[in-house]
């Protein structure tokens, strides 16, 4: 065996474990000897490395608001058979594993670009029940999932903010402040929205006002661990 | 000894960002607070500056035709570690807080950079002013209560605010701005793709529209006023739900000049219109706030 026979059968089986043939290659081969001890290396450090983070929910949150700001998905309806619904509320159990995170992202991407691709005038229905209602149909409030998913975070924050209240900050008020007029800015879109269920206009605030109020919330977190 | 191309191809990816990295992330400070530290770094083509900045104070960022990063900063206390590190073209500035119960007041550090003038820069902050001149590279500033200015900036511009105000002079390339309530001011530019969103904060553009740019202005409740040269070239696309346009321009918008059937929003109130040849695409948006349209005297 010479060592592009080694090289070759790394390439196909793998490594470690050496197949026998390759490993007498090795030990009498400098250059081989010493690519397998990089490689031994490489492995050590590997599993050094950190475990995965989980993404935070703002990430969940501001991904789904974007897509029903761009109408590719729907929040279900109040005529929604349960099965479709308790689907969404399964959706944090299924995406728990970043792989699987990863993969249900890529779905969810190449879904929109085909429906964008195929269905840019037309709104016809969408062949997954999972995650489109047909129509005819209902609207149910755009965004209540993320909405929801959000005050519960905001709510989840008393006692952080409360924390890091022993000197008053500047940049805490400003978060503060900040976050109480999106509050107000939300309700006055979704007011809109209940009048006009298809003001686009209104629909995009709404989103974009969602996607700051996750925003807030993360630098609100951030700023409790990095003082606390 | 020949490898082949996957197995070069696995070291080339694995081993050298992995062992590279342990042997270029050498730690070059880590400085005692409460003092004026400065620190130079050589580098090589165009760096990557990063500042993370967990305390408040201002951040001023310069150019020189020298091929070395100047970090200087100041700190009025010791409840403020100051960490610089460089790996190659990557410098890498963090400020945090030592102590969590220190006073408001004792949680500053002003930092000043000197780089060379194709630089990139990732500067995150709480608040004080950030402020870059004559630097062109990509940029992302984020600041949560700070004001931004730029001023003679050019590459692809990203800032971020929660109530920071931008102030854009002479900037050129790409610009991006989403805020929640602070405003953006974009003088005399030569972008060509703005795209400026604020909840609550005015915008103003003052400034030529490049041909074939692409512009987008949106303000929840704030005003947003677009001031334009009579020689400028645009289509013009203005809405709001429930707020007003205020079109003190209706001389120079003609009604689409490219044969383009064209209807506002059901729900929305708006116009379309387009000023010279329409080659430039311009975008208004305010939920309850003001669109006010005007040339420049």
């Amino acid at each position: 065996m010479r060592c592009k026979d080694v090289a070759q059968a790394i390439e196909q089986a793998g490594f470690p474990p050496l197949p026998d043939e390759a490993r007498g290659h090795v030990e009498g081969c400098p250059a081989c000897s010493s690519l397998i001890a990089d490689f031994e290396r490489i492995l050590a450090v590997a599993k050094e490395l950190p475990a995965e983070v989980e993404p935070p929910t703002r990430v969940w949150v501001a991904l789904r608001s974007q897509l029903e700001a761009e109408n590719i998905i729907r929040e279900p309806a109040t005529l929604v058979p349960v099965e479709s619904s308790r689907w969404w509320q399964d959706y944090d159990k299924i995406i728990r594993g970043r792989m699987m995170a990863t993969a249900g992202v890529a779905v969810l991407i190449v879904a929109a670009g085909y429906i964008q691709m195929t269905h840019k005038s037309a709104r016809s229905p969408i062949p997954d029940e999972a995650t489109v209602i047909p129509e005819p149909r209902v609207l149910a409030e755009p965004f209540g999932a993320a909405g929801t998913k959000l005050d519960q975070e905001e709510q989840s924050l008393g006692p952080l903010q409360a924390a890091s209240m022993s000197g008053v900050s500047p940049v805490d008020n400003s978060l503060r402040e900040n976050l109480a007029t999106l509050n107000t800015f939300i309700k006055e879109c979704r007011k809109r929205l209940q009048e006009d269920p298809n003001d686009q206009v209104a629909r995009d605030y709404l989103s974009a006002a969602y996607q700051q109020k996750a925003e807030i919330l993360a630098a609100m977190m951030e700023r409790g661990r990095s003082v606390n | 000894m020949t490898v082949s191309p996957a197995v070069r191809k696995t070291f080339a990816s694995v081993l050298f960002p992995v062992f590279g990295a342990g042997v270029l992330l050498m730690p070059l400070a880590s400085l005692a607070a409460g003092q004026k530290v400065e620190k130079h770094f050589a580098v090589k083509g165009r760096p990557v500056v990063m500042i993370q900045n967990v305390a408040n104070g201002r951040i001023e960022v310069k150019s020189w035709k020298n091929p070395e990063v100047v970090v200087s900063a100041s700190q009025p206390s010791n409840k403020i570690g100051l960490d610089m590190e460089q790996a190659e073209n990557r410098i890498d500035v963090t400020a945090s807080v030592l102590d969590a119960s220190a006073q408001e007041s004792d949680l500053s550090e002003n930092i000043q950079l000197t780089v060379p003038e194709e630089t990139e820069l990732q500067i995150k902050s709480q608040s004080g002013l950030i402020y870059v001149e004559q630097v062109l590279g990509d940029m992302t500033l984020e600041s949560i209560a700070g004001d931004i200015h730029l001023k003679e900036v050019s590459g692809y511009i990203i800032v971020r605010t929660t109530g920071g105000t931008l102030v854009c002079t002479l900037c050129g390339g790409k610009l991006k701005f989403d805020s929640v309530s602070g405003s953006a001011q974009i003088l005399q530019p030569s972008l060509t793709n703005v795209t400026l969103y604020t909840s609550f904060g005015n915008i103003l553009f003052d400034g030529d529209f490049i041909r074939t740019g692409i512009y987008s202005m949106k303000s929840g409740r704030g005003l947003v006023e677009v001031r334009f040269a009579g020689t400028d070239s645009f289509d013009l696309n203005a809405q709001t739900t429930s707020g007003t346009v205020d079109n003190r321009a209706e001389a120079f918008l003609k009604p689409d000049s490219h044969g383009i059937r064209r209807s506002a929003a059901k729900y929305a109130k708006g116009f379309f219109g387009t000023v010279g040849n329409g080659l430039a695409k311009v975008e208004l948006s305010s939920f309850s706030g003001t669109i006010r349209i005007l040339k420049r005297d």
